[in-house]
């Protein structure tokens, strides 16, 4: 399996890291972003295979602190061949025009007790719209941050399953997104 | 309350265990017959809807050889036709590998099920626990295990009838008659 290293970030990001606690890169093979749908009533579990990230964390100046994702939409995992053949056609992601998601943080921030929120801008199929992301920070056993966060995409909003595929009664319109990224410590 | 002539008493499996095996047999046709012709399907909501069909009759059987398996364990059955030896121990084989695999096939199917990261909902009501982990390698081989054992429930089925139709036509014995209605006498 493939998986693209996550993007080096840039050299000021680094020497704010080298000041102060918190810019790292992400250890991709620890981290993912998987989602639940809803298909007749029925959960169905996916994920993204290829996707990159840049995260600046910095919770003493959350200011310059940041999250951005490219996500390679027709890296998708799903339940056969068949539905992943599906779902990159035009009436879902329509892959061959739009390969890649983007989300890019606008603000983040610290609601106390390792609880923070990830406010931006999430593009798909070309349309952007405002999204909110509510992480929670954990350290695990090797010393590595982990943040957890999951939200709620109403796939309709970007035009995710068109014509016969828009009725929320076979394919639900809320997606649950989740995702886990792993930071080493700095 | 009327006392049973207790020969005719026992010529015929009781009203309880007819139901449960012809409904069997008509589901087990009907899940096979399903399951032959979604594969095949264009992905749309008519495959979709086809595949949650085949998982209730699949659990639905399930369901019904266990309560088979505890009636018969309940309620004698008739005695065995005079038969040549081979045949009685061929008809006890058969029968033990039919219970086993309507058992074990509906179950391989859940399993399958889980491993591609769809839940199975069973008559869109009652969400079934997942029994493994999403796990594309481990869903190819499920796949061929649950189309391997359906197949030999296919065979089975085949020869089950087919000797039940020679004892009848051939033989001309009450082997088929047991499992008919007292008042049918074909």
């Amino acid at each position: 399996m493939m998986r693209l290293r996550s993007f080096i970030p840039s050299l000021g990001m680094m020497l704010l890291a080298a000041g102060q606690a918190g810019a790292q890169g992400v250890l991709i093979d620890k981290s993912e972003i998987r989602f639940q749908s809803r298909q007749m009533g029925a959960n169905v579990e996916g994920r993204f295979r290829r996707w990159k990230a840049n995260i600046v964390f910095v919770p003493k100046d959350l200011g310059r602190s940041k999250a951005d994702f490219d996500i390679e939409l027709g890296s998708i995992d799903l339940a056969s061949d068949e539905s992943e053949t599906e779902v990159k056609r035009p009436l879902w992601f329509d892959t061959a025009k739009f390969p890649v998601a983007h989300f890019a943080s606008s603000t983040i921030k610290d609601l106390g007790g390792d609880k923070y929120e990830v406010a931006g801008q999430l593009t798909v199929k070309g349309i952007t719209r405002d999204a909110v992301v509510p992480i929670t920070l954990k350290k695990d056993a090797t010393g590595n941050s982990v943040a957890e966060g999951s939200f709620t995409l109403k796939r309709l909003d970007y035009k995710i399953g068109e014509g016969q595929w828009a009725d929320p009664g076979t394919v639900a319109n809320d997606v649950v997104v989740r995702i886990r990224m792993v930071l080493p410590p700095v | 309350m009327q006392a049973m002539d207790p020969d005719q008493a026992n010529t015929h499996y009781g009203a309880m265990a007819m139901a449960l095996h012809w409904l069997t047999a008509l589901l087990i046709v009907a899940g096979f017959t399903l399951g032959l012709s979604m594969v095949g399907l264009p992905f749309s909501r008519q495959k979709l809807q086809w595949y949650a069909w085949h998982k209730w009759i699949g659990i639905t059987v399930w369901l019904l050889t266990c309560a088979r398996l505890a009636w018969r364990w309940t309620h004698p059955v008739p005695p065995m036709e005079p038969m040549p030896q081979w045949q009685r121990r061929a008809a006890v084989v058969t029968h033990v590998l039919l219970y086993a695999l309507l058992v074990v096939i509906p179950l391989s199917g859940w399993l399958y099920s889980s491993a591609t990261g769809v839940q199975v909902v069973y008559l869109g009501l009652l969400p079934l626990p997942d029994l493994l982990p999403k796990d594309r390698p481990m869903a190819d081989v499920l796949r061929g295990v649950h189309l391997t054992l359906n197949f030999t429930l296919a065979a089975l089925v085949c020869i089950h009838g087919a000797a039940a139709l020679k004892h009848h036509f051939f033989d001309r014995d009450a082997v088929l008659k047991k499992m008919l209605p007292r008042s049918w006498n074909p």
